[in-house]
């Protein structure tokens, strides 16, 4: 009995001491660190969601990552642009005549007036994208081309041309066969009271859109992407397998943003980094993008690692910031606040927080942009002595000099002001406790009390917005296309996106010109104002830009590395020869 | 003992109520970000134009009615503070109230569907906990077997005792995170001993089983965690019984220790183990969230995790009754259980 056990536990040991899985040619297996949760083409709740729907959908666009750029997707070309009066904006789009759906019935205006109006029908899981799109309030279609229509968008702004372009197309006919949706106006649907029931039609058409459950089951929602979800087992794997005929494979030349090369992509869900790791050395993972910099420079510098694996660093468009909350009395003054930006030790931060993978900056446009980037403001020093002085000139005093003595001032009706603040963010946040930590031990220096006060991921934002601390300590997650910076930084966002509080009728002109800005060389003389602006008032310190990381597999080529999220093209990876490890 | 179970299990059943309701009542009552609500960071800058506060309000709004959560949480709520001060007055909701909807729902055995993702709670558990009970299932057994075992083998004191005592005692101090994550970068290293796979890929319509042999570090963690305790217990129990009356006659009448230890002090020194062993089957269903996260398993622990984080309380308020209806499962059988092992227990 003893003795066959023993032999059970030896063969079980035995199977266990295999090697890595093998697995289908030209597939690729990506890590990722959580479920999607929804593949709805309506809701993405997160990124890995985004990416997935990427693989299984369309849009008008879409992301050239070589160019970091919108490129043509289903559209033909970029939208014709046409401003009309100082309110509107006309962009003209045609689709691919190649483009096909599953069953190989075209992609039509139809169907892409059928998803705006999708997008905004009551009863979907469709809020978030609903406020997104909602300044494209009518779509004509071209009486003599079903593939050619007019977007009319309410505004006039550059990022228009891009994003008018950016949502996922979905059938029609599987959706809405009988074509009942046709009967209402966009607008109509936009301005439509959410209190109020929905009729019949809009009722059925959420009870149909609940059955189809595309969130859950992508398969019933045929998409005209390049791949088809065949497994997804939730908080652990999903598998796309490339369609055997993709309409765009007769396009040629193939555009860049149509790639779809890996036959298999499966996306592995593992939690724990220090598990993904081991899953890419012993080859059971290819792709591990967003690794940790400690992992990163770990592996970076093994000799081991280095003969099966390579790495890729490109700047992200994340910026790690801290913001006062200039609504407090003792922060509303802009010395305080350049005083207390002197006191973050940014080079040490970098290295202790992102081993030194991180790019300086001075403000929250990413020096990656160009002439967009303000580059003859100097960096912040960190510089206890300075700080003092600024201080002072902003009117605090010490009784006795020295880190045991705290900075009083009497405010304008006589009260006595007190230099003390709460720092907020989110709790678990290594990085942002690293910055706190150092923030309090300089302040202490100076005789400043400084409490931190991490903060469970909900109940920050809500924190935030009700003005509840006196500096955070988050970041801010950008694109190279949009400059629209009114909801983070405008008056009227304040409660909302301007966490800060800061806002004056200067800034606001600046940052609405900067919106609405006509051409790049307008906008990017504007966004240098602002940023001038922004430094002199000091209402948040941009502290660095953060990396996108990628250790992969040597023998992956045509990743494109990037800084745009998610940081990699996962449909245009292909396998280079087995010499290359 | 028909009518002491009954009995037991009307508390129970009650038990569960009062504590599912409270979970219930608790979570609703916290409010929901714009991300539990599907819409957008207003602080982060996204593609699109973005909303003004109004459009913000209604997504908000309609994401609420989605959602079932736009109506008054209980039959009573205050209402907000009058402006001229003093206290605020207390309102009749009627049936129109998020609780009355959830319990009328839940006794239609339908438990709701997942804010996140809109799909059943049902659904969502029954996966989870068709990754757990396997991995937790044949963790428990293997654990009650080994201490069994090392405990009859411990309680006639060999000479190994001294050491693997102290090996007990180190590994009940070893945090399960720390042992854990010890044997994944010991024995699923390149770099040490690459023995284990550390991710195993299994696609829809395969169980657990399908990991194979990927399962046995996940294994080896929960039984080197859960055994300690059970065995030294055991053994003092053991120990214990070897001292009385009935175990000294037992052995003057010629019988070995290893005997009397099966037949005669076995039977008793299991009462106090009960407990103990009770509190393996909520575990069962709880999953070990330390083990799943390491070993990248979908079960029960992961999930409730991440619902508390995402406050995706339908799924949590789901996983509480089901943990809870476990945990008071466990000690009624318990009881039962003492009352069969040893009859003097009224």
């Amino acid at each position: 009995m003893k003795l066959s056990l023993l032999a059970g536990l030896c063969t079980i040991l035995l199977t266990a001491c295999s090697g890595p899985q093998e697995h289908v040619p030209d597939s690729v297996r990506i890590r990722w660190d959580s479920d999607p949760e929804t593949l709805d083409p309506l809701q993405q709740p997160n990124q890995s969601s985004s990416d997935a729907d990427n693989l299984l959908h369309l849009s008008l666009l879409q992301i050239d990552y070589a160019k970091s750029s919108y490129s043509p997707g289903l559209a033909d070309s970029l939208p014709r642009i046409k401003l009309v009066g100082d309110s509107l904006t006309l962009l003209t789009y045609c689709l691919r005549k190649a483009a096909t759906w599953d069953n190989g019935q075209p992609v039509l205006a139809s169907d892409v007036a059928f998803t705006l109006k999708l997008m905004q029908a009551p009863g979907l899981a469709n809020e978030g994208i609903r406020t997104q799109f909602n300044f494209i309030q009518e779509l004509q279609p071209d009486p003599n081309n079903t593939r050619r229509f007019t977007l009319v968008c309410r505004g006039q702004a550059t990022d228009f041309a891009h994003a008018s372009g950016d949502f996922f197309i979905l059938p029609e006919a599987a959706l809405d066969a009988r074509g009942t949706l046709r009967r209402y106006h966009l607008i109509d649907l936009i301005n439509r009271p959410v209190n109020v029931a929905p009729d019949t039609v809009l009722a059925a058409l959420a009870r149909r859109y609940a059955t189809i459950a595309p969130g859950q089951h992508p398969e019933r929602l045929p998409g005209c992407g390049p791949y088809s979800l065949v497994s997804w087992k939730k908080d652990h794997l999903l598998r796309f397998q490339r369609k055997p005929q993709w309409w765009a494979d007769q396009l040629s030349p193939l555009p860049p943003a149509l790639q779809a090369h890996p036959s298999q992509i499966n996306f592995l869900i593992i939690p724990n980094s220090a598990s993904a790791v081991m899953a890419l050395r012993r080859g059971d993972v290819d792709l591990y993008p967003n690794i940790p910099a400690r992992d990163f420079n770990r592996l970076r510098h093994s000799a081991k690692a280095q003969q099966t694996l390579s790495f890729y660093n490109t700047l992200s468009h994340n910026v790690v910031t801290a913001g006062f909350n200039t609504r407090r009395p003792a922060l509303a003054d802009h010395f305080t606040r350049q005083a207390l930006a002197l006191l973050f030790d940014v080079p040490g931060l970098m290295n202790a927080t992102q081993q030194g993978l991180g790019q300086r900056t001075v403000s929250i446009i990413s020096p990656n942009t160009g002439r967009n980037y303000a580059d003859s403001l100097p960096l912040l020093p960190f510089a206890p002595s300075r700080a003092v002085a600024l201080l002072q000139q902003a009117g605090w005093r010490q009784k006795v000099a020295g880190p045991a003595a705290r900075w009083t001032r009497q405010s304008p009706t006589g009260e006595t002001q007190q230099l003390a603040l709460q720092v907020r963010y989110r709790a678990e946040e290594t990085t942002f406790e690293t910055i706190g930590l150092q923030f309090r031990a300089a302040a202490a220096q100076l005789g400043i009390a400084v409490e931190l006060r991490p903060t469970e991921a909900s109940a920050f934002t809500h924190k935030l917005q009700t003005g509840d601390f006196d500096l955070y300590i988050k970041s801010i997650m950008g694109n190279p296309y949009t400059f629209n910076l009114v909801p983070i930084l405008h008056s009227e966002a304040v409660g909302a996106g301007n966490l800060t509080g800061f806002g004056t009728p200067a800034s606001d002109r600046l940052v609405e010109a900067v919106a609405v800005a006509q051409s790049p060389a307008v906008r990017s003389q504007l966004l240098r104002k602002l940023q001038v602006l922004l430094r002199e008032e000091m209402p948040m310190v941009p502290l660095f830009f953060q990396y996108n990381r990628l250790v992969a597999n040597r023998r992956l080529q045509n990743l494109y590395p990037s800084s745009i999220r998610p940081g990699y093209a996962a449909a245009a990876i292909t396998w280079g020869p087995r010499s290359i490890l | 003992m028909g009518q002491f179970f009954f009995q037991r299990a009307g508390q129970a059943i009650l038990s569960v109520w009062a504590l599912a309701s409270l979970v219930f009542l608790l979570s609703r009552g916290a409010p929901l970000s714009d991300e539990n609500l599907g819409l957008s960071n207003a602080a982060e800058l996204s593609n699109g134009t973005p909303a003004s506060a109004q459009a913000r309000d209604l997504a908000r709004q309609a994401a609420r009615q989605r959602l079932g959560v736009s109506e008054p949480l209980f039959y009573f709520s205050r209402q907000a503070p009058a402006p001229g001060g003093g206290p605020a007055p207390w309102q009749w909701n009627g049936r129109r109230n998020q609780y009355h909807r959830w319990l009328g729902a839940m006794l239609r055995g339908d438990w709701g569907t997942s804010f996140r993702n809109g799909q059943p709670v049902v659904a969502r558990l029954g996966a989870a906990l068709a990754c757990t009970i396997p991995l937790t299932g044949a963790a428990a057994g293997l654990t009650l077997w080994l201490a069994l075992v090392l405990a009859l083998a411990l309680a006639r004191r060999p000479w190994w005792r001294r050491p693997a005592l102290a090996l007990l005692a180190g590994l009940q101090a070893l945090p399960l995170f720390v042992l854990a994550t010890g044997l994944l970068l010991s024995l699923a290293n390149p770099d040490v001993l690459d023995w284990f796979p550390v991710y195993s890929q299994t696609v829809d319509g395969e169980g657990i089983y399908a990991l194979g042999s990927y399962l046995i570090l996940p294994l080896a963690c929960l039984v080197l965690t859960a055994l300690p305790e059970l065995t030294l217990q055991l053994m003092v129990s053991l120990a214990h019984e070897l001292g009385t009356g009935y175990a000294t006659t037992a052995r003057a009448k010629g019988l070995a220790t290893k005997q009397v230890l099966r037949r005669h002090t076995l039977r008793n020194a299991l009462v106090p183990l009960l407990p103990l062993v009770a509190d393996l089957l909520p575990a069962l269903v709880a999953g070990a969230v330390v083990v799943e996260f390491v070993f990248s398993l979908p079960g029960m622990g992961r999930l409730l995790a991440e619902a508390a984080a995402n406050h995706d309380y339908p799924v949590l308020v789901g996983g509480v009754l089901l943990v809870g209806a476990a945990r008071l499962l466990a000690l009624v059988l318990a009881d039962a259980g003492a009352r069969w092992l040893d009859p003097r227990i009224a």
